[in-house]
């Protein structure tokens, strides 16, 4: 095993990587810019590099300044975490020509399923479904219709070159198909000069359900079962659970999930962890969407379901071991929910909301994970994503997952700044979400027919009282709120005035 | 008994007709916001022995400016100087924290002066535009 490996990330992530590694009492080196001299992966590390100013670009990207790090460090291995240079192909050949271990896949398979289309090809290859369609220019109308005709309406008409839901149509029936193929392909001609369209079986409010997947570097490989992540904003994920009301509802869907994703992953030469996403129809139908060639934000949920730490498997397998565990070994175990706490405001469009945080208090008791970055005092960066933390929770069921969860986001408070506590709070309590009724438009709908978080009468009158009892003791008591004196400083002038 | 107990700096424990609140504190230009079960009460303190200068919270007569939120980058006026405008319609994109937002009239009126342009960089509390 590794005696010091260095983290290539910044934030929660490079926290909950280093919490691994103090555990198999291997060194950490922390990497950092100008904005986190004082983050808290910094503080925590055992060995720590500067790399560069605030921007990503001039730090966190630097792949030539991360393997200086590396190797003044002595550092035998890196892990990329998720985000900045993860899924970046060129740096985990680089780390393999310096004699440095990427914790992760071989760059040839980053490579591979970087591209949406040659990852969409591998998986036809590997007898996985994809999302029906026919990937090149129609020549008429009458070809959409028999594609329709083939897999069923609804179809969606886009365009070859297109992107931004310019030049695309949803078709719902023949009478529809003449007029909806006009009107795509002169809108693609005008806005990217090619009037080409392709057809594509248009899966109505699908869900987002992904597998993880761990392999070794021998070809062996295992599936963790999934995640379902269809609370979405702005097509990021911002809660997850483990495992999916639909897939639990489903025998054998699970399995099924779990044996496509690792043919396609196999077939790539995969290894390390890695996660298959699949859009998911209403009838339990899973296309292959892609692969995510890392260990995902929301690996925490799968973790309190099967017991099993997946920073720990990533670094066996690329210390070359082999992967002990079995198909038959890897067991699912009651209900985990994960909520991004974000830094920002939900009442505001989501505005983010960086700054001095000035209170902390985090939720605690049974059942509660949280991986974070976060402390009192500490100051948001504005260079990075604003997540501070993953708040999980783990109960017997999903019923009383939930109410961990609310009791937990009550628990929880974070001063100074906006963030998305109480979204949470209210989503938890809403019908549809408790019904397991889950799609990617779920938040958009939400949105829309959530009502006010409003508290309960009786808070008004409690908040005035308080806000005058402080506002007293405060014009009576003036220096009472201040920074504690420091001790050293009360002995230095005692000491002065001997 | 009813109590309010100063637990921790700037957090109350209040005992109420035997129910128990915890209540948070935040100093916010000029008022109390106040904190319980994370509900936010925006506490206006009017106290005559104390002299304050009472800096007239704008409303909705007269001029109103709208400042950056937060450092950014202005990144599309989407409103000219002159525009009429109605409250909540977009005024310009900025972009921090690598997403871009919408920044909205605070109420209708008309734009009288536009002092971002596009690709500035702007700090937090730059005056953006003004409605009138």
């Amino acid at each position: 095993m590794f005696r010091k490996v260095l983290i290539a990330n910044r934030g929660e992530i490079a926290v909950r990587v280093m919490r691994t590694l103090r555990e198999m009492d291997i060194a950490a080196v922390a990497v950092f810019s100008d904005a986190d001299r004082t983050s808290l992966h910094v503080r925590m590390a055992d060995e720590a590099e500067w790399i560069g100013p605030s921007p990503s670009a001039e730090s966190y990207l630097r792949i030539d300044r991360i393997l200086e790090a590396a190797s003044r460090h002595g550092a035998e291995a890196i892990h990329p975490g998720y985000g900045f240079l993860s899924e970046n192909a060129d740096f985990a050949a680089a780390c393999e020509s310096a004699g440095i271990v990427f914790i992760g896949p071989p760059a040839e398979s980053i490579r591979r399923m970087g591209s949406k289309i040659a990852a969409r090809q591998m998986a036809i290859a590997a007898g996985a479904p994809v999302v029906p369609g026919a990937h090149e220019a129609l020549r008429s109308p009458a070809e959409a219709r028999a594609f329709a005709r083939q897999f069923g309406y609804p179809v969606l008409l886009k365009a070859v070159a297109g992107g931004g839901g310019k030049g695309m149509r949803r078709v719902d029936a023949d009478t529809q198909v003449d007029s909806a193929f006009r009107d795509a392909a002169s809108e693609a001609e005008r806005s990217f000069k090619n009037p080409e369209l392709y057809v594509e079986k248009l899966i109505e409010r699908p869900r987002h359900i992904e597998i993880q997947l761990l392999g070794d570097r021998y070809g062996h490989m295992v599936h963790f079962g999934e995640r379902e992540c269809s609370i979405q904003r702005r097509h990021q994920k911002v809660m997850e659970e483990c495992p999916s009301p639909l897939v639990a509802a489903r025998p054998g869907m699970r399995e099924a999930m779990g044996e496509a994703a690792i043919r396609v992953a196999l077939s790539a030469g995969y290894y390390n962890a890695g996660t298959v996403e699949f859009l998911v129809d209403a009838h339990g139908d899973f296309y292959f969407l892609e692969m995510n060639t890392r260990l995902q934000v929301e690996h925490p949920i799968t973790e309190l379901v099967t017991g099993h730490d997946l920073v720990r498997l990533q670094l066996e397998v690329a210390a070359g071991e082999k992967l002990r565990l079995r198909q038959e070994d890897i067991a699912w175990r009651g209900s985990a929910i994960e909520c991004r706490v974000y830094a920002e405001d939900p009442y505001n469009n989501f505005f983010p909301s960086p700054g001095k945080i000035t209170r902390l208090t985090r939720p605690l008791g049974p059942g509660v994970r949280l991986d974070g970055c976060v402390y009192d005092g500490w100051i948001v960066p504005i260079d990075y994503d604003p997540l501070l933390a993953k708040l999980a929770v783990w109960n017997g069921t999903r019923e009383s997952a939930i109410a961990r969860m609310v009791r937990a986001l009550r628990e929880y408070d974070v001063g100074g700044i906006h963030t998305n506590i109480t979204f949470f709070r209210q989503i938890l309590e809403d019908e549809e979400f408790r019904a397991g009724r889950l799609h990617t438009g779920f938040v958009d709908q939400f949105l829309e027919r959530r009502k006010p978080f409003a508290p309960p009468p009786d808070l008004e009158s409690i908040a005035a009282l308080v806000a005058a009892f402080h506002s007293a003791q405060s014009a009576t008591h003036p220096h009472s709120s201040p920074a504690p004196r420091s001790r050293w400083l009360d002995i230095g002038r005692h000491e002065a005035l001997r | 008994m009813n109590q309010i107990v100063a637990v921790e700096p700037g957090v109350y424990s209040v005992l109420m007709d035997g129910r128990s609140y915890e209540a948070r504190i935040e100093q916010s230009n000029g008022c109390v916001v106040v904190f319980i079960d994370g509900h936010r009460f925006e506490i206006e303190i009017r106290d005559p022995r104390r002299w304050s200068r009472q800096t007239g919270r704008q409303g909705a007569e007269g001029r109103l400016n709208v400042t950056a939120p937060m450092p950014g980058k202005i990144v599309r006026l989407l409103v000219a100087q002159g525009d009429a405008v109605a409250a909540g319609q977009g005024l310009l994109v900025m972009e921090a924290m690598k997403m871009q937002n919408e920044m909205k009239a605070p109420k209708a009126g008309r734009v009288v002066s536009i002092t971002a342009h596009e690709g500035a960089t702007v700090a937090a509390g730059d005056v953006l535009a003004a409605i009138e």
